[in-house]
């Protein structure tokens, strides 16, 4: 298990938990990252910094330092 | 039925960013809307009225956000508009603007808006797309569940208006609301803690508020509590009972509501919206580590040229037109000296002055409009985000710095492109630091009369190129400082999503412009005229007679000699005559206000090497930089027309002495004087239209604290600089 800012590879992974107790956790759950949800990053900024992720149809960019909140484990 | 008596019904847009709710408030109320602020915060309040069925609505535009939580009071404010809280009138309906592309999401805002009781018509926006991706919703089944109208719209086309103002007479006649979630016993409990807790100590708030608290780390409502040493041992047992449950109180909120979604969206949306699409392709390129910043750059360049070049001639027609209006207007109060000058170079200078800026301003919105509707401003902002990150900027930063290389005020009004507080505030008061081009005149100058000479041209070049980074070398670190130091708002995580590529619509880019540029003109342009009249008033007052009868004698008993004197002073075009003319204007200003306040304040230039001369050209420079050359001219007695390239004013530099004190008879322009004031008029805000934007996008207090911030730090500069040169 590792956290999705940690991720450099863009396959399938599903949210474990976001267990920060941070504002920033909460903003992060409201745009629908929830444990069991599937993700992928679709795309790394040319800097390396943001993530653009991949969401039940949506793409969103975090940087990864907010990324680091969210768990996840990769799908088989 | 809804029943207001003689007000308009109030009627609240909600929604998720980048939903197309502004492009629907634009639909629905077209011109007849204005802005506002809310009051104390730096959040704009759209405001539009239109009329339905005879009915008299007031449409308020609220900010896009994705929930309600909010840690600072710009956050709050969605929910203040909605609750009727801290002098705001809450709405008596509420059209939730849903993107249907992304129902899930988009529904957890009308979840949580839910809570405060208030009726609503969804729109189920972007319908086309939501189609084009491959979802079926069935909007039908929707409107079932919520027990509410729900409307399927495309904004962009105009599509479903009708059907939508249809639902909003009918809501008016039978307002509904959308089934509110049923908190966990263990949820109603923690509300209580707080409730009772606060009651204790006769602290009212509302039970949404209680929630916020409780579920928002830092929350902005704890400031409504009072009793900051109380409320955290509440809000703590307030939280444990959500943790004794196994929840995080950090994110069991946006758990629960799309639990509480999850039922009432079940088999309304079928697909996923992952069908292959355009999108991707044009992404692969636009984003692509080489090719996406090789055009980023490309369309960066095309932006700075409008403002820098394109803009030139606009502008340089309204200098014209300026100009002439004073050649019109002079000849009628030539009996009125006084007058003739406050009309001419106060008040019609002024407004030229104020005018003068719509050009880039325009342009600058134009761009931005395209840009952002289009979709790309979000993709720049991904490619350029960590280059920003570190001092408190985020990537879209990079669009209002760009623009204050040609003008900060275009620069400082584009940084309402960015969500995020705090990264705004830090955007717009680095922006001033930006090199516009009014300082290139002074670098020119400078440059040309001391550098080039003694250096050659190549040096000259690379001064002048590297004098353009002197002030965001400065800034970026001061920002990094401010960020970590002293700004206390807590950060929100950068959250940028990637918008589908659309066509802008003509209406959205028209009303950008027009809203923007109209708001310059009547919020900052007033203040920019009084600044312009008030300088003027400096400049020419006392003005008594006996200034020009000395300067005159003087200059003819040094003139004695020169045959035909008197024929030349005969005839006003004569250069004797004119040089006369130079003369009494130059001694005018020495004894005008503002000239005894330079020799006054001498000593505080003194440490950076400023004889009384310059330290004038300095202070009459604080309104618009840029007229330091025509001072120049003026105080060195060869009339307010030269410009950066006149030969004759840069050898008068060159040949300029002290006249007394412990440095009489050396040169006053040495090389370390000259970096310290290309250094000061680099870091300086010595521009009023920028201080008097400042304050109308954020406040009085920001304007003046980074005004007398930054010459501050230009007088620490310019000091350092001249005490460090003339000592190597």
């Amino acid at each position: 298990m590792s956290t999705l800012g940690e991720i450099h590879h863009d396959r399938p992974l599903e949210v474990v938990s976001i267990s920060s107790s941070c504002g920033r956790a909460g903003r992060l759950a409201a745009l629908g990252f929830l444990p069991g949800c599937r993700v992928r990053i679709s795309r790394i900024a040319p800097l390396g910094d943001p993530i653009s992720i991949e969401m039940e149809g949506q793409e969103i960019s975090v940087r990864r330092a907010e990324a680091d909140l969210i768990e996840v484990k990769e799908v088989a | 039925m809804i029943a207001t008596g003689t007000r308009p019904v109030r009627i609240a847009l909600l929604g998720n960013p980048n939903t197309g709710k502004s492009t629907l408030f634009n639909r629905l109320t077209g011109l007849r809307q204005h802005i506002a602020n809310y009051p104390g915060i730096t959040v704009e309040k759209k405001v539009g009225a239109l009329e339905l069925g005879g009915v008299k609505i007031e449409l308020v535009d609220l900010p896009g956000t994705y929930s309600l939580a909010a840690a600072s009071p710009d956050e709050r404010v969605v929910m203040d508009a909605l609750g009727g809280r801290a002098g705001h009138m809450a709405p008596d309906l509420i059209v939730c603007v849903v993107d249907a592309t992304n129902i899930k999401r988009n529904m957890l805002l009308v979840s949580e808006a839910a809570e405060l009781g208030i009726p609503m018509v969804i729109a189920l926006n972007q319908w086309d797309a939501a189609k084009r991706n491959g979802l079926k919703i069935d909007h039908e089944l929707l409107a079932d569940r919520l027990g509410v109208p729900v409307v399927t719209t495309v904004a962009k086309r105009g599509d479903g208006l009708e059907d939508l103002k249809k639902a909003l007479v009918h809501s008016l006649a039978d307002p509904r609301q959308i089934p509110r979630i049923l908190w966990p016993d263990f949820i109603e409990g923690a509300r209580d803690v707080v409730l009772n807790g606060l009651g204790q100590f006769g602290v009212e708030v509302t039970g949404p508020e209680a929630l916020r608290m409780i579920f928002d780390t830092d929350s902005a409502f704890a400031d409504r509590a009072g009793h900051r040493d109380k409320l955290p041992a509440i809000l703590r047992t307030a939280r444990e009972k959500i943790l004794e449950r196994g929840m995080n109180p950090a994110s069991a909120e946006p758990v629960l509501h799309y639990r509480h979604l999850a039922a009432l969206l079940e088999g309304v949306v079928q697909g996923d919206g992952m069908v292959a699409r355009t999108r991707d392709s044009v992404d692969a390129l636009l984003l692509n580590r080489f090719w996406g910043t090789l055009i980023f750059f490309g369309v960066m360049y095309v932006v700075f040229q409008s403002l820098y070049a394109w803009a030139g001639p606009l502008m340089d027609l309204i200098e014209t037109c300026t100009g002439w209006a004073q050649d019109q207007v002079s000849p009628l109060l030539e009996g009125t000296p006084m007058l003739q000058s406050l009309v001419s170079d106060g008040i019609i200078a002024g407004v030229g002055g104020v005018v003068v800026f719509l050009p880039q301003i325009l342009l600058l919105f134009l761009f931005i409009a395209v840009l952002e509707d289009t979709g790309y401003l979000a993709r720049a902002a991904f490619l350029m985000d960590k280059l920003f990150g570190w001092c408190g900027l985020n990537g879209k930063s990079f669009v209002p710095l760009l623009s204050g290389y040609a003008c900060a005020i275009p620069g400082v009004m584009a940084a309402r492109t960015l969500e995020d507080p705090k990264a705004r505030l830090t955007t717009i008061l680095m922006t001033p630091f930006m090199s516009c081009s009014a300082r290139l005149p002074v670098y020119v100058l400078l440059i040309g009369a001391f550098v080039e000479p003694v250096h050659g041209p190549i040096v000259a070049g690379w001064t002048l190129f590297l004098m353009h980074f002197v002030g965001a070398a400065v800034a970026m670190p001061l920002a990094w400082i401010m960020n970590r130091c002293i700004l206390r708002i807590t950060a929100q995580p950068f959250i940028l999503e990637m918008p589908d590529y659309r066509v802008p619509t003509f209406q959205n880019v028209v009303i950008r412009m027009w809203e923007r540029g109209r708001e310059f003109l009547v919020r900052a342009g007033t203040v920019i005229l009084a600044f312009s009249v008030i300088i003027w008033a400096l400049l020419y007052f006392p003005r008594p007679e006996s200034v020009a009868e000395e300067a005159t004698a003087t200059f003819l008993a040094a003139n004695q000699a020169t045959p035909g004197l008197a024929a030349a002073l005969e005839d006003p075009e004569s250069a004797l005559s004119q040089k006369l003319a130079h003369r009494v204007e130059g001694a005018y200003i020495e004894q005008s206000y503002l000239g005894q306040f330079g020799k006054f304040a001498q000593p505080v230039f003194d440490p950076a090497g400023f004889d009384w001369k310059i330290t004038v050209g300095v202070l009459s420079s604080f309104p618009a930089r840029e007229v330091i050359i025509a001072t120049m001219g003026i105080i060195y007695n060869l009339g307010a027309d030269v410009d950066e390239g006149s030969d004759d004013l840069r050898s008068i530099l060159a040949n300029e002495k002290w006249h007394d004190g412990p440095r009489a008879g050396q040169p006053v322009y040495t090389l370390p004087v000259v970096f310290a004031l290309m250094v000061f008029f680099a870091l300086c805000m010595q521009c009023g239209a920028t201080v008097a934007v400042v304050a109308k996008e954020l406040s009085w207090s920001w304007a003046i604290g980074s005004f007398v911030f930054m010459t501050a730090t230009a007088w620490v500069a310019a000091v350092v600089i001249y005490q460090i040169g003339s000592r190597l």
